[in-house]
């Protein structure tokens, strides 16, 4: 037998070879035989800083929180503390705690034992920053005076007043990450990308527009993580990261929950709803002609219908939020009142008010979700009488619209801050002092500015709930706020995949993600 | 080198300095124009006011523009592009990292489009009014229309969903080639597929044009070949326009391939022009759109030069019209 074979022939013959070798193995390049090492993780923004200094957001905390330890730290899936770094650690008055380190902590990259110098640092860094760093978590260490080296493992913690959250957003935070003080010195700016921590994850490497490679530590005393590397992916398309969730490229991703629910028939994923701690609602401008009058912001309070506006903007997949403090937080006010929307009792209460026919702009931020609420804001307050016409803005001109002398010119707003699990975290933002920052609405309160101080200081739970609420109770007679949700995080997943994270699943707790 | 080159050159290269000269005044003048304060955007919610001022006078964002523009050519005069504000690491850093592979995404998909766009263009035009042709036509003015995001997505779901041969995501792992040209086979052809489609449409109308010339009837009466007179003497002249075009083509994806980076998320220069857009990370911006402008021109220089090289009356008249002789 003879093969012959022309020039065309052969041209084509070496072409489909060398497709076939590139296409082969498609699967083999993700799929992993037996137990998996190593997991894909989407993240929807880019990493910024991995110091907790400077850090961006909790897409960067996330990370530093597994790579350092704390004194404290969350149980999994769970807000609860238990010890991390330190063996033992209590408060001895209302403004000292007293911390041991657990001995033989070793930093990574050789650089050494963790010891009460290491602690003292960490924390005092975060309110006094070296040259050049603004102090943008000094918030976090409010009223702390100083920490006191007692010994190489004993120190104290001592503030100016009595502090009830030092422990969930201070001690057991990201801002309560323990650095290793010579790697900072001696790596200075680099410490933001090669971070030196003893917990149980250290960087391999941060990627710029790519995302970060973490892998096990072995150094690290406490329970070994299950998995030997992490991928940190960063894909900010909700619908790209659908494709590779499908596809196996990524084993683990927060989704909106339109995309969300598309995946639910997908085999070898699971879809988890869990509520959140972010909240979202629409603020009203008082210091802004007719919205200076409570009457036509209850107006426009009862002209709404905020369970319209979900199924707008979540496919009805988030729950309504009728206060500032979402349930699972300290102090929420369960006997908030639930306003239903009341035509009738809105155009009275323009009409009391004189405001014929009002005119408003409603700033939201250019993304679906908030722009279909938008919508359904519009058409439901034009029956009222009341003309919206919707601001849809990029990020960077929507968060900088209530700034300065900026905000005064605002009417209505949809806005949406993360939480923490802690009161006075989530309560500080509509203070007076705020007013130009981030109380866009810029109402001011002295009586909630006492309750915020007072609550703050309270180590009584009972007294603090109390106050927490009272404060609440003001927000609402301001009618300066319609609280729309607390929306649902919808955890994508692996099947055989067992993600752990704070509940409200901002943070995320990377040293427990197990398989099933 | 002639002096007629060198003449030719030399105002070129005068002109690429005053066009980034002038790309940069406009960005910077939009950068002042553009509301959303840079510290509210890169150092999150809970800044305080003092810090933030801070930030803004650290990073001169307090300065009038001319300043800080004059501030800006002056580094890029010694090589500085700045520093990021976000990961504080050096802007040319950040660019280098990500440059490569616009680079070889943009010439992959340009050639992609060459390879493919040509044949389609001569073989309409050597077959005019056949049914082919018309298909070709109907096909290149889809080609042409659909948003290069819109293939990738489709594409994604077809050869990465369906079929299961392609991955979905980034650019591939550092130092595997293999992995990295699998992960360009579909961002090449989406953002190639318009460019194919218009490359043929031209290909076509210029060969029309150029077969009905005095120079290829002679060549006809000469008793040439066919495929000679088509491939040798009409497709020179006819990828003239083509070529320029190309040059733009490349000018733009080097910098506007942004959809598709994202789409794929694959790292790039124009998704890390769109990302620091969005927080207001002007030292990225700047950086980047000066390397982008510097690129386009400096690629448009060279496709001057190679038609200019094809066609000896293009020389002639641009030196005309450029330099006083």
């Amino acid at each position: 037998m003879t093969l012959s074979l022309n020039r065309r022939q052969l041209l084509a013959g070496t072409a489909a070879a060398g497709l076939a070798s590139v296409l082969e193995g498609r699967r083999d390049a993700f799929a992993q035989a037996g137990p998996r090492t190593t997991i894909n993780v989407r993240i929807d923004r880019e990493l910024g800083v991995l110091d907790p200094i400077d850090r961006k957001g909790p897409w960067d905390g996330n990370i530093i929180r597994c790579v350092h330890q704390r004194l404290v730290k969350q149980k999994p899936n769970s807000a609860e503390l238990e010890n991390d770094a330190a063996a033992e650690i209590k408060q001895t008055s209302p403004t000292v705690v007293e911390f041991t380190l657990k001995p033989g902590q070793m930093f990574t990259d050789g650089f050494g034992e963790m010891t009460a110098e290491d602690v003292k640092f960490s924390f005092e860094r975060i309110v006094t920053p070296p040259p050049g760093k603004p102090a943008t978590y000094k918030g976090d260490w409010v009223n702390l005076e100083q920490v006191e080296v007692t010994g190489k493992y004993t120190g104290r913690i001592v503030l100016s007043a009595p502090r009830a959250n030092l422990f969930d957003i201070a001690i057991g935070d990201v801002s309560g990450c323990i650095l290793s003080k010579k790697a900072v010195e001696q790596r200075g700016d680099a410490i933001a990308r090669q971070p030196v921590g003893s917990g149980p994850f250290r960087v391999e490497n941060v990627e710029p527009q790519r995302g970060a490679t973490l892998k096990r530590n072995p150094d690290y005393k406490g329970p070994a993580p299950r998995f030997e590397q992490i991928n940190i992916r960063y894909v900010s398309d909700p619908r790209t990261t659908e494709l590779a969730l499908r596809s196996g490229e990524l084993d683990f991703a927060i989704l909106p929950p339109s995309i969300a629910e598309s995946l639910r028939s997908v085999q070898g994923l699971t879809i988890t709803q869990e509520p959140s701690i972010a909240y979202l609602w629409i603020g009203m401008n008082v210091e802004k002609g007719p919205l200076s009058d409570v009457r036509v912001r209850r107006a426009i309070r009862l002209g709404l219908d905020v369970d319209q506006m979900l199924v707008a903007g979540y496919n009805g997949k988030a729950p309504r939020l009728n206060t500032l403090l979402p349930p699972q937080i300290f102090g929420h006010w369960s006997d908030a009142p639930v306003y239903r929307r009341n035509v009738a009792e809105a155009r009275k209460l323009l009409q009391e008010a004189g405001a014929s026919n009002p005119r408003f702009k409603l700033l939201v931020l250019n993304q679906p979700a908030q722009q279909n609420m938008a919508l359904v804001a519009q058409a439901l307050l034009r029956e009222v009488g009341i003309t919206i016409d919707i601001d849809a803005q990029e990020g960077g001109t929507y968060w900088s619209a209530g700034k300065g002398d900026t905000g005064k010119n605002l009417d209505l707003f949809l806005l949406r801050f993360n939480g923490k699990h802690d009161p006075n975290f989530i309560m500080q933002w509509f203070l007076s002092s705020q007013i130009g920052n981030w109380n866009w609405q810029r109402w001011s309160n002295p009586e909630y500015d006492k309750l915020f101080t007072q609550s703050a200081g309270e180590l009584d739970r009972d007294k603090r709930r109390d106050q927490v609420i009272r404060a609440q109770r003001l927000m609402d007679e301001s009618a300066a706020y319609v609280w729309l949700t607390n929306e649902s995080n919808f955890i994508v997943h692996r099947s055989w995949l067992r993600p752990t994270g704070v509940p409200g699943w901002i943070d995320w707790q990377y040293e427990g993600f197990a398989s099933t | 080198m002639s002096g007629e080159t060198a003449r030719y050159l030399a105002s070129r290269l005068v002109t690429t300095v005053l066009i980034v000269f002038g790309a940069m005044v406009l960005l910077f003048a939009l950068s002042a124009i553009v509301p959303g304060d840079p510290a509210a955007s890169l150092l999150g919610p809970q800044v305080e006011p003092d810090a933030a001022r801070q930030f803004i006078q650290e990073m001169g964002f307090d300065r009038p523009v001319h300043e800080r523009l004059w501030h800006f050519l002056a580094n890029v005069l010694t090589g500085e592009l700045g520093t990021d504000v976000v990961s504080r690491r050096p802007v040319a850093e950040l660019i280098a990292s990500v440059i490569p592979y616009t680079i070889v995404l943009t010439f992959a998909a340009i050639l992609l489009a060459v390879v493919t766009g040509v044949p389609l263009g001569v073989y309409a035009a050597t077959h005019r009014g056949s049914a082919l042709d018309n298909v070709l036509a109907f096909v290149s003015v889809a080609f042409i229309a659909v948003p290069s995001f819109v293939v990738a997505i489709f594409l994604l779901l077809i050869f990465s969903i369906w079929l299961d041969w392609l991955p979905v995501l980034g650019a591939g792992a550092v130092g595997d080639w293999a992995d990295q040209a699998k992960r360009l086979i579909l961002p090449t052809v989406a953002l190639s597929l318009g460019w194919v489609g218009f490359i043929a449409r031209l290909v076509r109308s210029s060969m029309l044009e150029v077969m009905g010339e005095n120079y290829i009837r002679t060549a006809r009466a000469y008793g040439l070949p066919q495929a000679m007179i088509t491939y040798k003497y009409a497709l020179k002249n006819a990828c003239i326009p083509t070529i320029a075009i190309l040059g733009l083509g490349i000018g733009r994806l080097l910098g506007g391939a942004v959809l598709v980076e994202i789409v794929f998320s694959r790292p790039g220069l124009g998704r890390l022009i769109y990302d620091a857009i969005l927080v207001r990370n002007y030292p990225v911006v700047q950086g980047a759109v000066l390397v982008v402008v510097v690129l386009f021109v400096l690629v448009n220089l060279v496709v001057d030069l190679s038609y200019s090289a094809i066609d000896p009356r293009i020389r002639r008249d641009v030196s005309r019209a450029g330099l006083p002789r």
